[in-house]
């Protein structure tokens, strides 16, 4: 396979350069609107969807990334875009179940939802898996940025006689360095702000490549003639070959990958988190999904499409021959001119940070509130002052970010084996997925989903996964639709089928079984040495997850068996669990319960006005902004609603707003009075329009 | 059929197994009440549901119907 290096020239590098300090420049200015840990993993929860919206591009399009699918593009042809055209499926789920449920139940991390609707060892093997996942995804992107930058480096830099060759890991850890400088001190309103400039900046990138390829292979008719047939299908071929499937790939990422990204990318979420309401979300996500990502499928795959039909007008300037992760760079430097191709270059490299830093940014979410929070609460150190008690969570989010960015470039070492990105980010997904995947949803839609379980899923789903990677041509062969087994990277997106078969069967199993291990437990509780009992099958099921996870192959059939058996009983038995509790408010079917949760009240559905205010200030510290009665009537509100105040200019997209509750009014009408603390966080200018809306 | 393991199968399975997912998700956000139709705005959503199916439907198989000319 043919390999590039020095591909570029110093114009190149200087854009690069002068691109990287713009983009770190405006995502330091935005850093200042950091002030607690709720505007560093959330920007304060006040932007308007189309700010989201664009933000999230560079985030979608880094992941999905620049280098795997024109890598399949050039393989495959159009059928590379189908990963960014079948995400709707499971839109009314999220918009509808997970997004208000999550928002109303003011989780901050996806593990802390599994300790409010099952118990702490839910939330406790939740994190574990989430954080497994995330690591992973963060090294899948330093992957992905090493294999774009290496093309453009020379084979060794030599430094004061020194030769140092340039390898994939050591260019991975020097970006890991760049990657982790702004999101370490910024914080999510900086990675919004940067991913919203990258968003405009990688749509226009990625069409100007675009348009720049067909004039250069001689417009677009003799573009789409220059394909074969084959590559200009819209989806991949059925179940061949084993590397880019169709079925495969639906299981993998239509159902997987997207209940996955929807459900599980905590990145993401807080994206739709750091929206103004839950009806902001849902335009975000539908904008995105139905229009911003079909265009981001031309953006990012047009390369490989464009490799492709430079191949096959000249073999000589592209051969077909050339390394499926270097085409991207390839074409790019062919068909445009010197800075040009820099910048092309910096667009591509910076949405891969942006990736990163939103996943690095997103794990030290988790990290503070599902491990320090709970570890600083057991050793009692946690501080009675919120702000001494914020700065110091801060401080540890910042901490954790660099040591996140470590773990990712260390879990790259597990991705490099494959032939592309493309296959390793299937099998990521395929593999870690499932078990959260299936949990999630189980408890956010089945009320009868218990702790029993949620906890065996956890641990019986991946007993099964296991004894399935151990023995794909056993268990995995029968959901194989004909595709081929690959010996060296068996099934590696079908697998996910499995995943999903096993831990669904392992929940609906565990759950339609409770009333016999309920008259277990009872018979047990009753009996003299009943607590024995238990620890005895509390040790067998341990050994039995233990010696299956350590590849001790003695009796390796019965291991999950035991696990499914005996994990529902020690959490039955063990654990304490309370239904009512458990889902109201935390499942589909009670989101009314849920929002009434979050305001503290019933909420007031009055369809009102919005109105334009002066502000003036109090001197006290209460959370409540004070109306005239005139205004509160327009509105549609009452005392004790909530409401958002928000800069009146609509460009700035809800950085410069605030939520608050609606107090006693006055009759000063378009007046509104806000204390030191909401301008402090609000950032509103003296002399500035401000517009109030209910928001319930 | 010429092709068609690369055209209009992946198509059928690809809205026949994914108009399960889709229309059960739909189903149960209407059963549970999450989406309460006698609110506007919600109704508004619903169309936007169906929309997004179609418009799915309808890009990928006008690209399969000009690859197949």
């Amino acid at each position: 396979m043919e390999t590039f290096h020095n591909i570029g020239t110093s114009t190149d590098w200087i854009v690069m350069v002068v691109y990287f300090l713009t983009i770190m420049l405006f995502g330091t200015y935005f850093g200042r609107y950091t002030k607690d840990t709720s505007d560093f993993f959330f920007g304060g929860r006040r932007f308007s969807w189309w700010l989201i919206t664009m933000s999230i591009v560079a985030t979608g399009v880094g992941s999905h990334s620049f280098v795997k699918y024109s890598a399949k593009g050039f393989e495959h042809g159009f059928s590379s875009s189908m990963t960014y055209l079948n995400d709707w499926f499971f839109v009314p789920f999220f918009m509808f179940g997970w997004l208000p449920i999550i928002v109303y139940s003011k989780v901050r991390s996806i593990p802390e939802y599994f300790e409010k609707r099952f118990n702490p060892s839910a939330r406790f093997l939740a994190t574990v898996l989430l954080l497994l996942y995330m690591i992973g995804y963060i090294g899948i992107g330093f992957l992905t940025l090493g294999k774009a930058v290496i093309p453009m480096l020379p084979e060794a830099f030599h430094i004061f006689g020194i030769t140092l060759d340039v390898t994939l890991m050591r260019a991975i850890v020097v970006i890991a360095i760049i990657t982790g400088a702004y999101i370490t001190f910024g914080g999510q309103t900086a990675v919004i702000f940067t991913d919203l400039l990258q968003g405009f900046i990688l749509i226009f990138a990625g069409f100007m490549l675009f348009a720049i390829g067909i004039a250069y292979v001689g417009g677009g008719q003799a573009f789409w003639d220059l394909l074969p047939t084959t590559w200009k299908f819209p989806l991949a071929n059925f179940n061949e070959p084993s590397s880019f499937n169709f079925v495969g790939i639906f299981w993998q990422d239509a159902v997987a990958g997207s209940v996955g990204f929807l459900f599980m990318n905590q990145g993401l979420l807080m994206r739709f988190m750091a929206c103004k309401n839950v009806n902001e979300g849902r335009k975000a996500a539908a904008v995105n999904i139905l229009f911003v990502l079909p265009l981001s499928a031309i953006v990012v795959g047009n390369a490989g499409w464009l490799g492709k039909a430079i191949s096959a007008l000249s073999p000589d300037i592209i051969s077909p021959n050339t390394s499926p992760d270097e085409i991207f760079v390839v074409v790019a430097s062919i068909v445009t001119s010197p800075g040009v191709f820099g910048f092309v270059m910096a667009a591509l490299t910076a949405a891969l940070m942006s990736t990163v830093d939103t996943l690095i940014n997103a794990t030290a979410a988790i990290f503070v509130n599902d491990v320090y929070r709970p570890l600083m609460k057991y050793f009692r150190k946690s501080h009675d002052d919120k702000k001494v008690r914020e700065k110091a969570e801060l401080f540890a989010a910042r901490l954790t970010s660099i040591a996140i960015t470590a773990a990712g470039v260390l879990s790259v070492l597990a991705f490099v084996q494959f032939p592309t990105v493309y296959e390793a980010h299937g099998y990521f997904h395929s593999t870690l997925t499932p078990p959260l995947v299936v949990a999630i949803f189980m408890g956010v839609f089945w009320k009868r989903f218990s702790p029993a379980g949620v906890i065996t899923t956890f641990l019986g789903g991946v007993a099964l996964m296991i004894l399935g990677a151990r023995y794909p041509e056993i268990f995995i062969a029968p959901f194989d639709h004909g595709i081929e087994m690959n010996p060296n990277h068996p099934y590696s997106y079908i697998r996910a089928l499995y995943n999903l078969v096993v831990c669904i069967g392992v929940g609906f199993f565990v759950t339609y079984t409770s009333n016999l291990q309920n008259r277990f437990i009872t018979w047990v509780r009753n009996t003299n040495n009943g607590q024995l009992i238990m620890i005895l099958i509390t040790i067998f099921a341990t050994l039995a997850f233990f010696l299956l996870v350590f590849g001790i192959t003695t009796f390796e059939l019965f291991y999950p068996v035991i696990v499914i058996l005996f994990v529902p009983l020690i959490v039955t038995y063990f654990g304490h669990y309370d239904e009512e509790l458990g889902t109201n408010g935390l499942t589909v079917w009670s989101i009314a319960a849920a929002k009434a949760a979050f305001k503290g009240s019933t909420p007031n559905e009055l369809v009102g006005e919005k109105v334009e205010v002066h502000f003036k200030l109090l001197d006290n510290d209460i959370d409540k902004v004070l109306f005239s009665k005139n205004d509160l009537s327009q509105m549609g509100a009452k005392v004790g609603d909530l409401v958002y105040l928000s800069d009146k200019r609509k460009w700035l997209g809800g950085l410069k707003s605030i939520h608050s509750e609606y107090g006693e009014p006055h009759d000063e009408e378009g007046i509104v009075y806000i204390n030191g603390d909401h301008l402090d966080h609000g950032l509103f200018d003296e002399g500035r329009s401000l517009i109030a809306e209910k928001e319930m | 059929m010429e092709y068609f393991s690369h055209s209009w199968l992946p198509y059928i399975y690809l809205y026949g197994i994914g108009g399960i997912f889709f229309f059960s998700g739909v189903y149960i956000v209407w059963r549970s009440g999450a989406i309460d139709l006698k609110k506007p705005h919600h109704r508004m959503w619903m169309k936007i549901f169906f929309f997004g199916y179609a418009w799915f439907m309808a890009v990928h198989g006008l690209l399969t119907i000009f690859a197949l000319r």
